[in-house]
């Protein structure tokens, strides 16, 4: 088990700042996931990790140990691709074994091992096959044992759920996370989906455009975003975020938007940092509207069943709001209804930076 | 015009494209196994006869040789060529493919132009390089030049094999332990395997069927089999049965080499890995 700690860590392609100032520290036998759309810096962080690509500024350690100049092959990392890499010319006993040979171990301890590691991951009888004649999900497999053949301190998977289908990948996302806890590896996923890196990961880093947005458990992430970006990123549906402004009364705050306006509680008043004049980001997540009961008057614009739930889009005024209701509601287009939502649960971000009012738990 | 006319007409066409040549090659093989006078195609009667240079010595004027020592000398030194064009271009493919440097690029357009100057150009320099290297005269020394004419186009040709195995494919090689060396060993070449015989046949045949080196930059006792029918030829009477049977020797090697390797030139590595 291995601690992994960057510390201003910057990449730059060019004019493109990659990953721009990143600090983090990473503990032993963590489970993290990168996450960020596309162009976030998220994979360039893991290369920079792996060593292929070296920090243009900040330092890499492996525990008390500095990296940055220590080519990949020394590393002791594992790694799993998202195009899975197999080597095609081996078959699988070799491609889980290469990492082994390297290292001079003699045949029958490789042997011996990558075996081992091939029955764990349920891949055992495959052994003498190509991975040309694999499916998706026993090529993944056979990439994820290579990486853990040698036992390495860390282990990354860039995007490595991504070319599964959509059951499959609803499998292995329980299976790698049973696995990452039974081996006790540090691991760091890099992945664009938010229930990928909700469901598995420790911690989650949220990243865009090469700088860091927030850190925190899945929970933390969800129940206090730092600012609108992460708001919006985490969570499905998304979180509704609309205009509004704070007006302060005598001991009393007051959420206005266009629409409706209503009392902030006593204990968000109690975490609000700072009132600013130039307007706030009301954001309310989509299960704290309560449809049916409330003082707000709205359109049902669209029903969306889901099964267990119900995803309904409502109008406002001039807003859209999506509410996430028990399906047994049986609400019809058009129908005039009235809402309110849970006002203890709403967020407030400052319009101008996106950051939220609220004071860090 | 009726369908089957119009369906037959490509192949009529082909026909007459093709007829020359066939007919040439046919005279060829029916002049090697002839024997006797002969006025039009058909010999008179066949035999083996103008094989007689498998078993006797040849001369011309009043040197002589015999067909071994020009074979072993031609073999020795398309070998030679094609090896240095495989090694060179498979080291210089894989650096210009993965490895960033200053003048890279100017290194590849500078390539092309090398490519499209004329080997003859550069024989009087390359007299002067193999004299100072010592090298003149010299089957391997003549090779070396020979196989340096076809280096250029061999990188492009090796880049492109390099370019189309996927980055992390490398990357997942060095994460389990690789020197870059051990990257190009392990996994590049098998992975190029068919790309390693094209350019070594590529390399080979060219070699094998240059003359003009051979003939500027070889003493005149030291023959290939090209320089040798060439000077038959010149030579005041011509047997052309006996230079037709001659030829086909001198066909058989590159066409044995194409038959055994044609399978390895056809497969192409099949990548693991839904999507890529």
């Amino acid at each position: 088990m291995m601690k992994v700690t960057l510390r201003n860590l910057c990449k730059y392609f060019q004019q493109i700042k990659a990953v721009d100032g990143l600090n983090l520290e990473i503990a032993a036998g963590e489970f993290l996931a990168l996450l960020g759309p596309s162009g976030c810096g998220k994979t360039t962080t893991l290369l920079t990790i792996a060593g292929f690509y070296k920090p243009d500024q900040g330092e890499i350690y492996f525990d008390e140990q500095l990296v940055n100049d220590l080519p990949p092959r020394l590393r002791n990392i594992g790694m799993v691709f998202q195009s899975y890499a197999l080597y095609p010319h081996m078959n699988v006993l070799d491609n889980i074994a290469f990492p082994l040979k390297l290292q001079k171990v003699p045949k029958s301890e490789w042997k011996a091992r990558a075996i081992e590691i091939a029955k764990l991951l349920e891949i055992a009888d495959l052994l003498d096959r190509k991975p040309g004649q694999l499916s998706g999900g026993q090529q993944q497999r056979v990439a994820l044992a290579r990486a853990l053949v040698r036992n390495p301190k860390l282990l990354l998977l860039d995007e490595p759920l991504s070319n599964l289908d959509a059951k499959l990948r609803i499998f292995m996302r329980a299976e790698l996370k049973r696995l990452q806890k039974e081996l006790g590896i540090t691991t760091i996923f890099v992945t664009h989906d938010q229930i990928e890196a909700m469901t598995m990961a420790d911690r989650i880093v949220v990243l865009r455009e090469g700088r860091l947005q927030q850190v925190g458990t899945p929970d933390e992430l969800y129940d206090s975003p730092a600012n609108v970006f992460v708001a919006s990123f985490i969570g499905t549906p998304p979180m509704n975020l609309l205009d509004a402004e704070i007006e302060v009364g005598k001991g009393d705050y007051r959420v206005k938007t266009s629409h409706f306006s209503f009392s902030l509680p006593k204990e968000i008043v109690a975490k609000i940092k700072y009132i600013p004049s130039h307007g706030v980001v009301l954001g309310i997540r989509p299960e704290d509207l309560i449809i049916g009961e409330g003082n707000i008057r709205g359109l049902v614009y669209v029903v969306e069943p889901l099964g267990r739930d119900e995803l309904v889009t409502l109008e406002a005024g001039d807003m859209r709001l999506k509410a996430l209701v028990p399906s047994r509601l049986r609400i019809g287009l058009n129908d005039k209804i009235e809402f309110s939502f849970s006002v203890e649960r709403v967020h407030l971000f400052d319009k101008e930076t996106g950051k939220s009012l609220y004071e860090e738990a | 015009m009726t369908k089957k006319t119009g369906a037959a007409l490509p192949y009529v066409l082909l026909v007459l494209v093709a007829a020359p040549f066939i007919t040439m090659y046919v005279g060829f093989f029916l002049r090697a196994f002839g024997e006797g006078p002969q006025l039009g195609i058909f010999p008179e009667r066949f035999g083996l006869s103008n094989f007689s240079f498998l078993w006797e010595p040849i001369t011309w004027g009043l040197a002589e040789t015999t067909i071994w020592v020009a074979l072993a000398n031609t073999i020795l030194f398309a070998s030679v060529s094609g090896a240095v064009v495989t090694v060179v271009c498979m080291l210089a493919g894989y650096a210009v493919s993965r490895i960033e440097f200053k003048g890279k690029n100017t290194f590849l357009v500078l390539q092309l132009f090398l490519h499209a100057v004329p080997g003859q150009i550069l024989l009087i320099a390359i007299f002067f390089l193999l004299y100072y290297l010592h090298l003149l005269h010299k089957i391997p020394g003549i090779a070396l030049a020979r196989a340096s004419l076809e280096i250029p186009l061999g990188v492009w040709m090796t880049k492109g094999f390099f370019d189309a195995i996927p980055w992390d494919v490398e990357r997942a090689a060095m994460i389990d332990g690789c020197t870059r060396l051990q990257v190009w060993y392990k996994i590049f070449l098998p992975l190029v395997k068919p790309g390693v015989a094209a350019v070594f046949i590529w390399g080979f045949l060219f070699a094998w069927h240059d003359f003009i080196y051979v003939y500027t930059l070889l003493p005149g006792t030291a023959k290939l089999m090209s320089t040798l029918i060439q000077s038959l030829l010149a030579t005041e009477v011509i047997d052309y049965g006996y230079l037709a049977a001659m030829s086909l020797l001198y066909m058989l090697p590159p066409l044995t080499l194409f038959v055994l390797l044609q399978r390895a030139l056809l497969k192409v590595p099949i990548f693991g890995g839904k999507g890529i």
